[in-house]
């Protein structure tokens, strides 16, 4: 009965969490569609401000831009439900296709930075509450402050001159070999390993002052055990909460980044396409980013209920 | 005496086949440089056709690498024509040019180009789709079709139809004779035939790609570079045409890879990373030329700042206003701040690659704050508020040049009011009083047709927008167009030089446009006044 009940409210959980994800990604889209379309001329955009306006004419007649705007948002609606994204206005390739070329080249950068955020960050800042006070604390609390506080593009530009200018080590841009990505890896990890480090250690530091704690060392157990078992579990949640953001931004996270680093990924193509207008690309590269977010929170939802299951009863309760 | 076998005699065969192949082989294969360009932008429309990506960057990528005409730009000299596709070429009438193609020049497919491509190449099927020509029908429509139908970008017609609007057809006299039938009479038919877009491509080729698209990532045309690779927005590479007719060409590859950031450009080249850096503002000209290895290369090129305006604002209807707004501008003081010298006043809306269609002696709008002062109180200015729509740096110091010249009309006592926008849709938006704003004008062609005419003309974009207009500019406009009296075009020319700058101005000049190129020291190889980079063995040395 129970296991009955538990799971009926599991899966309403879900339900409710996949209606809340379609009506987020709706209106996303319906958003940017407005905003896109209010915003500018696609056809004065992309053909130039010398193009005639015969061509001009042509351009918005072959595109459909002279139709009413609530026209052209039910077509849209419907070109979605069969899974028709629509063609690059610019070069008459399919959005999707356009969109699915670059997520690889972006996820290279991406991946290897989570790894190193989550590798670096959170270990440096359990250090840091585990020595509080200590020089050790002090230097990754400067250290993280640095971090999250110098905006990427000022941290990438220091480590071109320094890596590839002054000492020639590290190519500058470009995404020729595996080497060009060092930096903007580097670049893109900082920002984040500052604030894992820096939520870790707050997140540590709460826990260590808990009773249960101090019940658990008082009983015997090895500060090694205590810290495993009861500290770092408890700790997790809001570093989770964080982790799922970066995983969230895994795809259009380093639109900086990539830049700077004439990175050729989603980030580049999402400004290239925001700034030429090219309506179907950019609809579909916010379609892949939002569900994208919405499945990292729908993960981070489901990290909760596992780390922690007063919250798991009390979405059951809900 | 000498004995040979069978296995021999083959042997000394293929020897000798190789003595006569080798030489030629070690010539193709014998190292070339390659090298790397960092550019801003490699193409707006991400594809490499003249007619669809009629783009400052394009004419970078394009020419004189890529693409050729019948007629070629003297890109390294006065910007005038020089025979190209074609060597020589004569008038028949006012309507017609007739054309000797120059024999064995190949396409990149090793196919010979002939009079059938050139038809093609000024076709319905490639430029104009169902649009006429001014003034009559087309012909030779049903000849030289390509076999197969490709879709056209919807713009490529009307911008095709700006450099040829009276264009009738292409008529394939011999293999290596073509004429050009116009149907109105037209002093400038042969600067046509160089403008940007009047170049010559396969027609097998068009036939063989599957679709518009995969033709325009890599047309086959006759330039000294074939393109090997394009990942748009990413990079283009191209590579030496060994069969091209003017001599093999100096480099193996060339690669222009696209870094937004003009920091990253920079940086880029000095580490060695790249060894062209494209698109550097004046004020990154210092820091280039201060490392040593390397300088900065530029200068004018073809192109006019200017800034146009809305005759229908309720303060600038009255030209005393406009002409006020022109005379507070102390142009070379811009030229001395923004661009440490590099660049000058223009002689007006003119160039002088129009030769004898330049007007001598006639000036931007002299920098006079009392004039402009006096000007203003006899129109009744009261001080309203003009605005002046101005993009984020779409062109070079374009904010800080506005902040200048708003400066400059505040102490006349203009009030103009800085609007940015983020596109020029929101440029041309009627919804609000539109005022001033920024543009450039360059020259397609040496003749003002190509510049004045096509841009304030009655059928310019200004006058199209509902900017401004002049009847009498329009009549003027229509001589200069179709007249075939040369004095009768010039006086014309200036006089609506004098209209559209003094008495109901349409647009100020305020500085020629320059482009400045950081690149290594060691390598030999010269700037020209132009976007278009020239790679041809002429502008290289080892």
């Amino acid at each position: 009965m129970s296991y009955v009940y538990r799971s009926g409210h599991m899966l309403s959980f879900f339900l409710s969490r996949m209606l809340r994800a379609a009506i987020t990604i709706l209106l996303v889209m319906t958003f940017a569609f407005c905003v896109l379309r209010l915003s500018g001329d696609p056809a004065q955009i992309l053909l130039g401000p010398d193009a005639p306006q015969d061509a001009i004419e042509a351009f918005r007649e072959r595109w459909g831009l002279n139709d009413p705007i609530v026209v052209q948002y039910w077509a849209y609606l419907k070109s979605l439900w069969s899974l028709d994204f629509g063609v690059s206005m610019r070069d008459k390739s399919p959005a999707l296709q356009l969109v699915l070329e670059r997520i690889p080249t972006t996820l290279q950068l991406t991946i290897p930075a989570l790894i190193l955020k989550v590798g670096i960050g959170i270990p440096a800042g359990v250090y840091a509450a585990l020595h509080r006070q200590s020089i050790a604390d002090r230097g990754v609390i400067m250290m993280a402050v640095f971090g999250f506080t110098i905006p990427s593009f000022v941290v990438g530009l220091l480590l071109v001159l320094i890596f590839s200018v002054t000492l020639g080590w590290l190519p500058s841009g470009g995404q020729d070999t595996w080497m060009h990505g060092i930096l903007p890896t580097l670049t893109m990890s900082i920002g984040g390993i500052g604030i894992l480090a820096r939520f870790s250690r707050s997140a540590m530091i709460e826990v260590l002052g808990q009773p249960y704690i101090r019940t658990a060392s008082a009983k015997g157990m090895s500060w090694r055990d205590v810290v495993w078992k009861h500290a770092l579990p408890n700790a997790s949640v809001p570093i989770v909460t964080i982790v799922g953001f970066m995983i969230g931004s895994l795809i259009a996270g380093a639109v900086v980044v990539e830049t700077i680093f004439s990175w050729p990924g989603v980030g580049r193509l999402l400004v290239v396409s925001v700034s030429n207008r090219d309506l179907a690309v950019v609809q579909c590269l916010l379609l892949v980013i939002a569900g994208t977010m919405v499945l990292a929170n729908l993960a981070v939802d489901i990290m909760y209920g596992w780390l922690d299951p007063r919250l798991r009863s009390k979405s059951a309760a809900h | 005496m000498l004995k040979m076998n069978r296995r021999q005699a083959l042997g000394l065969l293929g020897a000798t086949g190789g003595t006569l192949i080798l030489p030629r082989f070690a010539i193709g294969q014998s190292a070339r440089p390659s090298i790397s360009i960092a550019v801003q932008k490699i193409t707006i429309n991400n594809t490499l056709d003249v007619w669809y990506e009629q783009s400052n960057v394009g004419e970078r990528v394009f020419f004189p690498n890529l693409w050729e005409g019948l007629i070629l730009r003297n890109w390294m000299g006065n910007q005038g024509p020089v025979p190209g596709l074609a060597t020589e070429w004569k008038r028949l009438d006012d309507k017609t040019v007739e054309l000797k193609l120059r024999e064995g020049v190949r396409f990149h497919n090793g196919d010979e180009m002939t009079a059938d491509d050139v038809v093609f190449s000024f076709s319905a099927e490639r430029m104009f789709a169902d649009t006429q020509p001014d003034g009559g029908k087309t012909i030779y429509e049903d000849n030289y079709k390509p076999k197969t139908d490709k879709e056209l970008p919807a713009s490529i017609p009307g911008v095709a139809r700006r450099i040829w609007p009276a264009l009738r057809g292409v008529e394939a006299v011999n293999k290596y004779t073509v004429r050009f039938h116009n149907a109105s009479p037209d002093v400038t038919l042969e600067g046509r035939l160089f403008a940007f877009g009047s170049q010559i491509t396969s027609r097998r080729a068009w036939d063989e790609a599957k679709s518009y698209a995969e033709w325009a990532r890599k047309p086959i045309t006759t330039g000294p570079y074939k393109v090997v690779e394009y990942r748009p927005d990413v990079s283009l590479v191209l590579e030496a045409h060994d069969d091209y007719w003017g001599g093999r060409p100096p480099l193996q590859q060339i690669r222009f890879v696209e870094v937004p950031e003009v920091s990253s450009r920079v940086n880029g080249l000095l580490s060695g990373e790249y060894d062209f850096a494209c698109d550097l503002p004046p004020d990154q000209i210092d820091a280039v030329e201060a490392a040593s290895g390397f300088e900065v290369q530029g200068s004018p090129i073809m192109n006019h700042r200017i800034s146009t305006f809305n005759k229908y604002h309720p303060v600038l209807e009255n030209p005393l206003v406009r002409r006020a707004m022109s005379h507070a501008i102390d142009r070379q003081a811009i030229v001395e701040a923004l661009w440490a010298g590099k660049t000058r006043v223009p002689k007006g809306l003119q160039f002088e690659f129009y030769g004898d269609m330049f007007i001598n002696g006639w000036d931007a709008p002299a920098y006079d704050p009392k004039l402009a002062g006096d000007l203003l109180r006899q129109a009744g200015y009261k001080g309203d508020a003009v605005p002046f729509r101005v993009l984020n740096n779409y062109y070079t110091n374009q904010v800080s040049n506005a902040q200048i010249m708003v400066e400059m009309w505040k102490q006349v006592g203009l009030n103009v009011e800085i609007e940015m926008k983020e596109n020029w849709g929101q440029i041309h938006d009627a919804s609000t009083p539109r005022g001033v704003r920024d543009w450039s004008a360059g020259a397609a062609f040496n003749d003002p047709v190509a510049t004045i005419v096509v841009q304030f003309g009655p059928n310019g974009e200004v006058q199209q927008k509902k900017d401004w207009t002049n009847e009498e500019a329009n009549k003027m406009a229509d001589i200069i167009q179709k007249s075939t009296d040369r004095a009768a075009r010039k006086k014309a020319f200036a006089r609506m030089l004098e209209i559209c700058e003094r008495e109901d101005p349409a647009y100020q000049v305020i500085h020629q446009n320059a482009v400045f190129t950081g690149v290594k020291s060691a390598l030999k190889w010269k700037a020209a006044p132009a976007f278009a980079m020239d790679f041809r063995k002429e502008n290289w040395s080892f």
